[in-house]
């Protein structure tokens, strides 16, 4: 079930940087070719006929309502200036400029997505509906369908006006083959019926089938058809380096392959003053720069080449902002805690293999893990206890679920009412059966952690082996449910997503989610609720139950979150009195329409800054902790 | 047993070499330490004497905390018995081997994060690495498996090799022209990769690595043994014996291999320091035995992203250059033993 590209599941986070090496590779080898874009590439290209939807013949029904949203509290700060250039780093050069086809899905896209914006938006502390480029809304009495009335000052950089027909023609484009992307011709063929357009101003999106948080998929993008006009076989190549006008406040300006990509701040940019966009994106300039080492970033940052560093990793925290930019003040560190949804990390036990089919068992196995242990003196205390697989889907997420802590006690009770004893070698045995089980996980860094885990585990009678595969082995072994225990986490969708982890359609076969071959009556009773039901109440309900359900059978051992991100930066970059939102992942995002843009440049300190480091002068040392949105 | 004079003119000789001679025994006493490590580097009391009985915890099965009379089921932490006895002062005792730490379970503290420094107080003689493990500890057992693991590549290379390549040399013809190019296409096969993608798939296990290297390692040896049974084979006792009526198989085995049984144990030193190399960059690279098996690679990986943690990076490569250099003093000598001309010296 995916909602939106966004928010695709994708297990194993890391190993799309794995994939990501090959790039590296490939950019050396053509940069040497490197060749500067200028606006005049650009001009005389397309010829063809602009695309045009055909109107509604049915007009606009009358007894929709029209929705807005001007009352929910704005989050930017009104100090912000406008200025400054906002240098940051990227660790590859993109291998191309779409957003579609082959490629595409590099870490840069999002900043070229964030520069496009969608018909609405998600507000990122009250999860209501907030104007983009429509300034109203509707729902319609089938349930799949969605009013628009566009903003009449909406433009694409090159100064056309945003209309009904670039939302149809985005249906037109994303189902056309020769964008090489089927994943997107599939979804929006199965998933989007169809665009209305009443008139210029006015459409509709209709979904294919009624659904709960409807606006979430139906909040398509425009794409500029006077651009493309028509596609044809050479789509990939033509556009691989074009700079796509776009609707939001920056655009590209210049680029030199393998080294940088500067965007500039639209002077006139449409949206400036809506209320949700007011005080934000105010750096004039954005430069991406090409550093593949993130060591030389770090030293690079100390010399102010870039302006922010993210320090989250506990060793950069705690040991290495231990020099003299942090201690005379010229740069202040930031630890800002988040509420957005967390990945489900931690142990899944597949229930397929003999020794996990006792319930007992996998109580007896998740008080037996440490958690606490390794966080405590592995991670510095950095991170915190995941209570379960779904923490910070706001009203989703039952709060009264706690992960099981390790007690020895707990674990003989289980286990010995298991009818389990324990070997010569303090191991739990059973008719043949030792309570030994591998433990497949992929990233190196991750070792420590396992091998206390590992320590105290002997303590409780549970022997694990570590089995430390490539990514891409591990991926395929937890895929194929040959595994015995998964250490791992997945991406997060914004809704909780229950089928394809816990539905026993998914159990006993391979390449499916369910990794933990859950299987149970109960359980498929009540996800089966929870996906056909269209009533937010009913399903936040159901939601909460199905948590309370993943408890009682256990087949996941929560470990660790992280809810805070925490940065450096220099100190003439400044944030609001709350420094982000709900779901900031960074405080310095130039460009995400959701949640960006928040800080600004303040020449004054700069100069002042500049100046105190010539004459060896000191600011007192800063180090800001945010708890807005920290969870008790 | 009655050695033949030649052979006790070519130990002599090799005696005669002081610094291989010293290094062979140095040698011969970290394999017996290693063998024995149990005794030495363990967080396993060596004696216990508790309320009258003696316990001999080392080997055997483990004794959980109740034996103690301690509140525990799991395995008795001996360190603490020890100051546990000692403080209560009722005559029971434990004696601790001189490293009372094993290679896996880490010393950690609540208020300081490791590497720890290096502290005879704490009897972690060179220290934790990022983990908290004892380093010696980790040395000493890695030790044990790396040369456990080259020795036995070793066997498995030459017992393949030297059949291979003696069969090549004594049948020549055909044999000999299809082996060589079979040979020549097998040696081109980058080794290396092929083991980094098997260990990526499947975590190896410690035999299974020693197949994994031997199926590409015993090439080297084989054109050497074809060209000395070349040689071998034309000479006059081969003869002798085949007009007797010796079978090829007792004609190679018998007669043929132990008369270049020299260039084998020449090589033997040097193969032994490759295998132990192949070991450690495996393992720094993340390709070798699974983790947390104590290996020098692994510390070798882990002194790199620690630089400044000394110890970790300064124990192993001191580790590493002495067992090295020492088996390269070995091979020098050996080789130097058994060169039919007296003066030439090893360069």
């Amino acid at each position: 079930m995916f909602q939106s590209d966004k928010y695709v599941k994708r297990p194993f986070g890391r190993h799309r940087w794995m994939v990501m090496a090959l790039p590296v590779i490939l950019i050396t080898l053509f940069s040497i070719t490197e060749h500067r874009w200028t606006h005049a590439a650009l001009a005389a290209e397309n010829e063809g006929k602009i695309f045009q939807a055909d109107i509604s013949k049915t007009p606009l029904p009358e007894d929709i309502k029209w929705l807005t949203n001007d009352t929910d509290p704005v989050f930017a700060s009104k100090d912000a200036k406008k200025g400054g250039t906002f240098h940051t780093s990227i660790m590859n050069f993109p291998l191309t400029f779409r957003v579609v086809g082959p490629d595409s899905n590099s870490s840069f896209r999002s900043a070229i997505l964030g520069n496009q914006l969608s018909l609405i938006g998600i507000h990122p502390n009250t999860e209501n509906i907030i104007p983009e480029i429509a300034t109203h809304w509707a729902y319609g009495k089938d349930r799949k369908t969605m009013y628009f009335k566009l903003n009449k000052k909406a433009r694409w950089s090159d100064g056309q006006p945003v209309t009904a027909h670039d939302f149809a023609y985005t249906l037109e484009f994303m189902r056309s083959k020769y964008i090489v992307a089927p994943w997107y011709n599939d979804y929006y063929t199965k998933e989007i019926d169809k665009v209305i357009v009443y008139d210029d101003e006015t459409l509709a999106v209709v979904a294919t089938k009624a659904e709960p948080d409807l606006h979430l998929k139906l909040a398509i993008s425009p794409t500029p058809r006077h651009f493309f006009k028509e596609l044809g076989k050479d789509f990939v190549r033509r556009y691989n380096w074009k700079i796509v006008p776009n609707t939001g406040p920056y655009q590209i300006v210049d680029f030199k392959k393998g080294k940088y990509i500067k965007f500039k701040r639209k002077r006139d940019w449409w949206a400036a003053n809506l209320r949700y966009f007011k005080n934000r994106f105010n750096a004039n300039s954005v430069i991406y720069k090409v550093v593949r080492d993130p060591n030389l970033v770090w030293e690079h940052f100390k010399k102010a080449r870039f302006d922010v560093f993210g320090i989250t990793i506990p060793k950069y925290w705690h040991v290495k902002t231990r020099i003299p930019i942090f201690k005379n003040g010229y740069a202040h560190k930031i630890w800002f805690f988040n509420d957005t949804q967390r990945s489900a990390t931690g142990m899944w036990l597949n229930q397929d293999k003999a020794i996990f089919k006792d319930k007992r068992v996998r109580y007896a196995f998740a008080h037996a893990m440490n958690i606490q242990k390794v966080i405590s003196e592995v991670l510095r205390n950095d991170y915190f206890r995941l209570e379960q697989g779904f923490v910070g889907y706001g009203r989703y997420t039952n709060p009264d679920i706690r992960a099981r802590r390790f007690n020895l006690a707990k674990v003989d009770e289980y286990m010995k009412s298991a009818g389990w004893h324990r070997g010569q070698d303090g191991i739990w045995e059973k008719g043949g059966m030792r309570f030994s089980v591998e433990v497949s996980y992929s990233v190196e860094e991750h070792t420590p952690r396992l091998v206390v885990l590992k320590e105290e585990a002997k303590k409780a009678g549970v022997e694990l082996r570590l089995q430390k595969l490539d990514g891409a082995a591990a991926y395929k072994k937890i895929m194929e449910k040959k595994h015995t225990v998964a250490w791992m986490g997945w991406s997060t969708s914004m809704r909780p997503q229950y089928w394809e982890h816990f539905h026993s359609v998914n159990a006993h076969k391979p390449q499916t989610n369910n990794i933990t071959n859950t299987d149970d009556a109960k359980m498929d009773r009540l996800i089966d609720a929870y996906r056909n039901s269209l009533d937010e109440e009913e399903r936040i309900a159901l939601s909460r139950k199905i948590q309370v359900r993943i408890h009682e059978i256990g087949p996941f051992v929560p470990t660790f979150m992280v809810p805070y991100v925490r940065q450096a930066y220099w100190r003439w970059w400044r944030l609001p009195r709350v420094p982000g939102t709900k779901t900031s992942d960074t405080l310095f995002d130039p460009f995400n329409s959701s949640n960006g843009g928040l800080f600004w440049y303040d020449k004054a300190r700069y100069e002042e800054t500049k100046k105190a480091m010539k004459r060896k002068k000191v600011f007192p040392p800063v180090t800001i902790i945010d708890k807005t949105f920290k969870r008790p | 047993m009655k050695l033949n004079p030649l052979t006790i003119r070519k130990i002599r000789r090799f005696k005669s070499i002081k610094r291989g001679y010293f290094s062979f025994l140095l040698f011969v006493m970290m394999l017996t330490v290693s063998l024995f490590a149990e005794l030495l580097v363990n967080n396993r009391a060596l004696v216990v004497h508790y309320e009258g009985h003696y316990y001999f915890p080392t080997y055997g099965h483990m004794l959980p905390g109740t034996t103690f009379g301690l509140a525990y089921d799991y395995e008795t932490n001996y360190r603490e018995l020890s100051a546990r006895f000692e403080r209560e002062n009722k005559g029971n005792r434990v004696w601790l081997p001189p490293v009372p730490y094993n290679p896996y379970e880490t010393d950690l503290k609540t208020d300081a994060y490791p590497p720890f420094a290096p502290s005879i107080a704490e009897k972690h003689y060179l220290g934790t690495d990022a983990v908290g493990r004892d380093i010696l500890a980790r040395l000493v057992y890695g030790f044990r498996i790396a040369i456990a693991f080259s020795l036995l590549l070793l066997v498995t290379n030459y017992t393949i090799g030297v059949s291979i390549g003696s069969a090549m040399g004594f049948w020549g013809g055909k044999f000999d022209l299809i082996f060589q190019r079979i040979i020549e296409i097998w040696s081109n096969v980058p080794f290396l990769y092929v083991i980094i993608i098997i260990s990526s798939i499947v975590v190896p296990s410690f035999l299974m690595l020693v197949l994994i290297m031997a199926i590409f390692g015993w090439i080297s040896i084989t054109w050497t043994m074809r060209t000395v049974t070349y040689k071998e084979r034309s000479r006059e006792y081969v003869l002798a014996a085949r007009a007797l009526g010796a079978s090829n198989f007792r004609i190679i085995f018998k007669h043929i291999i132990p008369n270049t049984i020299a260039i084998i144990v020449t090589f033997a030193p040097f193969s032994v320091s490759g295998g132990i190399v192949a070991l450690t960059s495996l393992d720094y690279l993340g390709f070798g035995l699974p983790p947390p098996t104590p290996s020098w690679g692994e510390l070798l990986r882990q002194g790199w992203t620690n630089l400044d943690a000394w110890w970790i990076s300064g124990s192993v490569i001191a580790a590493m250059v002495i067992t090295l250099m020492i088996v390269t003093f070995i091979g020098e000598a050996v080789r130097e033993a058994f060169d039919p001309k007296l003066h030439t010296t090893y360069e």
